[in-house]
């Protein structure tokens, strides 16, 4: 046997063993910053509360709303079959079961959007999917939803087509009376009315 | 060609051109060990050539032991290389398929292929009967498809079924084989010599 094959023997046996020598490499599967600031910037994460209101009343099961306020809030007002999951406890591992899951789109919400957000920034970390946040929170869920405000006359038939959806989505989830309005689309449509083409008179010059 | 084409650091359109380059590097390797030699092949069931065993379980020590650095450098996210998974059944079957083709025909697929670019008459036949167990195969898979697909393990590696830890087991495997290349060697000198 070559004086070689004995010396590459050494140094294989070396290298392997120097591999049980390594420290345990402490790797995190945690999200890459630039990651995370991809998609910071990203506004996609926004869900509007029209959004979200209509598929709550199209009873939509890929949706599960959670409410990071705390208990007390949760308590006094919720939006429907929200899950009270309050911002301080959100790392508690018994919510895991929660964010845990690809099938459905958590929608994160609070009064404003600063802590629903806050809370998304730190899901996003822990590495869960189908994240989003209510746009605007509770406050904005009242405005456009629970009080709608009429558009004005001039607006375009899309506002007036928001509008009653609105006012049947506040009736749905128990605001107030149903006053439907009037809705651009509801009214006739303007008929045309043919006129027969004048004959010009024909000769002259 | 991962890292590099996911992390978009070259543009997929690369694929074809490194896999054609990587194709070429293998075989002229494969070639440069004189695989292209059906004769070397056989010689390990033979035991008068080691030459195949020593080079696979070289490439294998070497590729273990350079991935674990690398991943303990960061050079490497060993999560993310592809682990094929584990068929338990179809290995024993088509292992025992292989190794009969291999004896009966004297190469293995890739080896042929090899043989048949330098112009080799029983390789030209070999991969020509490889094409049509191929197309056969393909033609009955709903015949085999229960042999094919039976005992699935799913993405596992000898470390994780045994729950020893990577470097572990690397260590162990690459005592066992230096022990196989010295023990070749000594029944190496007890066969008696073939030329070829």
């Amino acid at each position: 046997m070559s004086k070689t094959y004995v010396i590459l023997s050494i140094v294989l046996i070396g290298l392997a063993f120097g591999l049980i020598l390594l420290p345990e490499t402490n790797r995190t599967n945690e999200i890459e910053p630039e990651i995370l600031y991809k998609e910071i910037i990203d506004p996609s994460r926004y869900l509007s509360a029209d959004l979200v209101a209509e598929r709550l009343i199209n009873e939509d099961p890929s949706i599960m709303l959670v409410d990071v306020r705390s208990y007390d809030q949760y308590e006094a007002y919720s939006l429907p079959n929200a899950v009270g999951i309050p911002l301080d406890e959100i790392l508690l591992p018994e919510w895991e079961d929660y964010f845990m899951q690809e099938d459905m789109d958590v929608v994160l919400y609070s009064n404003g959007d600063v802590f629903s957000d806050q809370a998304w920034v730190i899901c996003t970390r822990l590495g869960y999917r189908n994240l989003y946040v209510l746009s605007g929170g509770l406050n904005q869920w009242f405005n456009d939803i629970m009080q709608p405000a009429p558009p004005p006359e001039t607006a375009p038939s899309e506002a007036f087509d928001l509008y009653s959806f609105r006012r049947a989505a506040c009736f749905h989830f128990g605001g107030g009376s149903i006053d439907m309005g009037t809705s651009m689309s509801d009214q006739e449509p303007i008929k045309l009315v043919k006129r027969e083409k004048k004959v010009i008179s024909e000769g002259g010059c | 060609m991962g890292p590099l084409i996911p992390m978009e650091i070259i543009p997929g359109q690369w694929n074809n051109v490194i896999a054609v380059l990587i194709g070429m590097a293998f075989g002229i390797i494969m070639e440069g060990s004189g695989f292209s030699s059906s004769r070397k092949i056989v010689g390990l069931f033979y035991g008068y050539d080691f030459t195949v065993l020593r080079v696979f379980f070289t490439a294998t020590v070497t590729a273990a032991i350079g991935i674990l650095y690398f991943d303990f450098m960061g050079w490497v996210d060993m999560s993310m290389i592809y682990i094929h998974p584990t068929y338990v059944t179809a290995a024993i079957v088509g292992g025992t398929l292989m190794g009969l083709g291999f004896i009966t025909g004297g190469y293995c697929p890739g080896t042929s292929l090899v043989a048949v670019g330098i112009g080799k008459i029983d390789a030209i036949v070999f991969t020509g009967g490889m094409l049509i167990g191929i197309f056969i195969f393909s033609e009955a898979f709903s015949l085999f498809e229960g042999v094919y697909n039976g005992n699935f393990l799913g993405r596992v590696t000898i470390s994780d079924f045994f729950g020893i830890s990577p470097t572990m087991f690397v260590f162990l495997f690459t005592i066992a084989a230096v022990m196989i290349f010295y023990i070749t060697t000594l029944i190496r000198r007890r066969v008696k010599e073939v030329n070829y």
